[in-house]
């Protein structure tokens, strides 16, 4: 115990050295799990970070130790952040494989952060995020191969589009809790793929072709990207454009947990005829909750729209609802670190166990069984606000 | 007020003074949480109409009754228990805070700003009450202990700086010493502010003694009695409902 006071308050250079060696370490780790080809490898590091965590739950004091240093050197911790992000293309080079398994899990990463609004913040299980994801993805396709209108613009108009449905949704939806309201989104998402998959004008089950790739300042984003002499593949330019995605999800997330919407979210969360007591406005945040979440995941959907530049009705199942619900589930809820890391882990790890991938629903299940009886809360639950600073 | 074919209200007719405390008694079941719940637009009455400082409030949504100032604690606590004590009161001014989604978002210097003028008050609020809620203000909210978290209750209810305060039942699962100092909070609350009103529902006499001018007695949704604490005491149909009617003849 005595250890634990004395570590809990860590000086500012001891801060500044745990934010990033922490940060690097956390870094190797996923250099690494990216590199390995499956098998044993893989089964290694994951015994690795069972142990990490298994270490967390038995010494909490660690994880107070980081977040006090985090919160001491937040300057540091976020150059470090911002490097590492930079830098990683550099170092992973030519490997476009990595590459693309990155830009799927950043756009991942938004969406679970979408997500988090409702099932996170507000206990709202949205089954329709993939809905969402895949209106965004389509306006924007049609807006860029029927009009010729550009990536930059098509990406607004889309989210707005999204928007727009995230309402329609959300205004049904709050006549209904629980269960009845899950049901209510799986349909929504149900009748999303399947007008998607009947209409003519989306391509049908063929789907969109062709999708012209966004250029910025006279750089198409087709072409490799040269900085300084060095010559990283064509996706480093979706990586750079996921990693400021995934930037603006998280301060948009930062910024709404720490106002009064993010407590009045959670305030119904908690209990929904207080929180009425309390004067919010209990279906309009309900409402706006679904807005929130549509919007962020139509900016995913418009970049993974332009980076494969082919979708159809398959990239926007209930899979893939049920696939970031799960990341949600695994990662934390209401906590934007824990989901972060939800999102890549189950990214990442299907496509290194390939050998088990005709049961990826299977493992989606076991995953989301195994977390509500074990670990409720995620691996990275929600914590306390503090005002103030003092942790 | 009707559930189905149940009449929970029927006859009520309640005022109350600006700065003065009604105390609502009667046994249970009479339906004295029901009243609450017409007031505050928890249910919609099926005849009969609420006046707030001139303006009809009857069925009006919730955060409306709120927003004009009126604030409710529940007999069965209900806290926002996985949130914080201080989360909990800044939540109590949701209705006295103004920042939206985009000003959270493009505004963030204001949203702080808020956010840390709230932090302010509550836990000046926190501090005036009896019980230690401002030392355990970290906490989540449902590790408290029974009496705190009636208090935490109430200081939720006063954060939305109402002008009329409906408790239900603030002294249950609380002791003599514990009443005591509920009782002193609200005498303390009415001289902070004398403009005030509240009405209480309460089962236990010691507070209901403590405010004795104004007191209301509802049985089987039916007003029985009103006058000052001695005259409904000594009113027969109120022994009657409490204790029965075997004993009031006798």
């Amino acid at each position: 115990m005595q250890g634990s006071a004395s570590l809990a308050a860590p000086g500012k250079a001891a801060a500044a050295v745990f934010a990033i060696a922490s940060q690097l370490c956390g870094a190797a780790f996923l250099y690494l799990i990216l590199k390995v080809d499956g098998g044993w490898q893989v089964v290694g590091l994951l015994a690795l970070l069972g142990f990490g965590f298994y270490l967390l739950e038995r010494l909490p004091w660690i994880g107070d130790y980081a977040l006090a240093s985090f919160a001491r050197a937040p300057l540091v911790a976020m150059a470090t952040a911002a490097v590492i992000v930079v830098a990683f293309p550099f170092v992973v080079g030519s490997n476009t494989y990595m590459l693309h398994l990155l830009i799927v899990a950043q756009l991942y990463a938004v969406l679970a952060l979408a997500l988090n609004f409702q099932l996170g913040s507000a206990n709202i299980p949205n089954f329709a995020t993939g809905a969402s994801y895949g209106i965004g993805a389509y306006v924007s396709a049609l807006l860029a191969i029927n009009f010729g209108i550009s990536f930059w613009l098509t990406l607004p108009v889309a989210a707005l589009a999204a928007t727009l449905f995230g309402f329609i949704i959300g205004i049904p939806s709050m006549r209904t809790r629980d269960t009845y309201l899950a049901l209510v989104t799986i349909a929504f998402g149900v009748v999303v793929q399947q007008l998607l998959n009947n209409f003519s004008w989306t391509g049908g089950p063929n789907g969109l072709v062709g999708i012209p790739a966004p250029s910025l300042f006279g750089h198409s984003f087709a072409d490799p990207l040269v900085i300084f002499g060095w010559k990283l593949p064509s996706q480093a330019n979706f990586y750079y454009l996921a990693a400021a995605l995934v930037v603006v999800a998280i301060v948009t997330a930062h910024r709404l947990h720490g106002s009064r919407i993010g407590l009045a979210w959670n305030a119904l969360r908690a209990d929904e005829i207080a929180a009425k007591a309390q004067g919010i406005n209990v279906a309009w945040f309900k409402v706006l909750a679904f807005a929130v979440d549509a919007f962020l995941a139509a900016f995913a959907g418009t970049i993974y729209a332009f980076y494969v530049s082919y979708i159809s009705p398959d990239n926007f199942t209930f899979l893939v609802s049920v696939t970031i619900m799960t990341m949600v589930i695994v990662g934390g809820m209401d906590n934007i670190f824990g989901v972060i890391v939800g999102a890549f882990m189950l990214t990442i790890l299907p496509e290194k166990l390939r050998a088990f991938a005709d049961y990826r629903l299977l493992f989606f299940g076991v995953v989301i069984i195994g977390f509500l009886m074990i670990r409720p809360q995620g691996l990275f639950p929600q914590r306390m606000r503090r005002y103030g600073g003092d942790l | 007020m009707r559930f189905g074919g149940l009449v929970a209200l029927n006859d009520v007719s309640l005022s109350i003074d600006k700065g003065a405390v009604l105390a609502v008694i009667g046994p249970n079941g009479a339906g004295k949480s029901t009243l609450f719940n017409v007031v505050t637009g928890v249910y919609r009455p099926t005849s009969g109409r609420v006046t707030f400082n001139g303006a009809e409030i009857t069925s009006r949504p919730s955060y409306e009754v709120v927003d004009r100032g009126i604030a409710r604690t529940f007999q069965s606590s209900r806290l926002f228990s996985d949130l914080s004590v201080l989360d909990n009161v800044i939540i109590g001014m949701h209705t006295r805070t103004k920042t939206g989604v985009l000003d959270a978002l493009f505004r963030p210097g204001a949203s702080r700003r808020e956010m840390a003028a709230c932090v302010e008050k509550a836990e000046i609020l926190l501090k005036l009450g009896s019980g230690g809620l401002f030392e355990q203000r970290y906490r989540p909210a449902g590790t408290l202990a029974q009496a705190d978290r009636r208090r935490l209750e109430i200081a939720r209810a006063l954060a939305s700086q109402p002008k009329l305060l409906l408790l239900d039942e603030p002294s249950v699962g609380m002791d003599d010493t514990e009443t005591d100092a509920l009782v002193a909070d609200i005498v303390r609350l009415r001289a902070e502010n004398p403009e005030l009103s509240v009405i209480l529902i309460e089962h236990d006499m010691r507070v209901v003694e403590a405010f004795p001018q104004h007191v209301t007695c509802i049985d089987y949704g039916s007003k029985i009695a009103e006058g000052d604490f001695a005259a409904v005491r000594a009113d027969p149909r109120v022994q009657e409902a409490y204790l029965g009617k075997a004993v009031a003849d006798a």
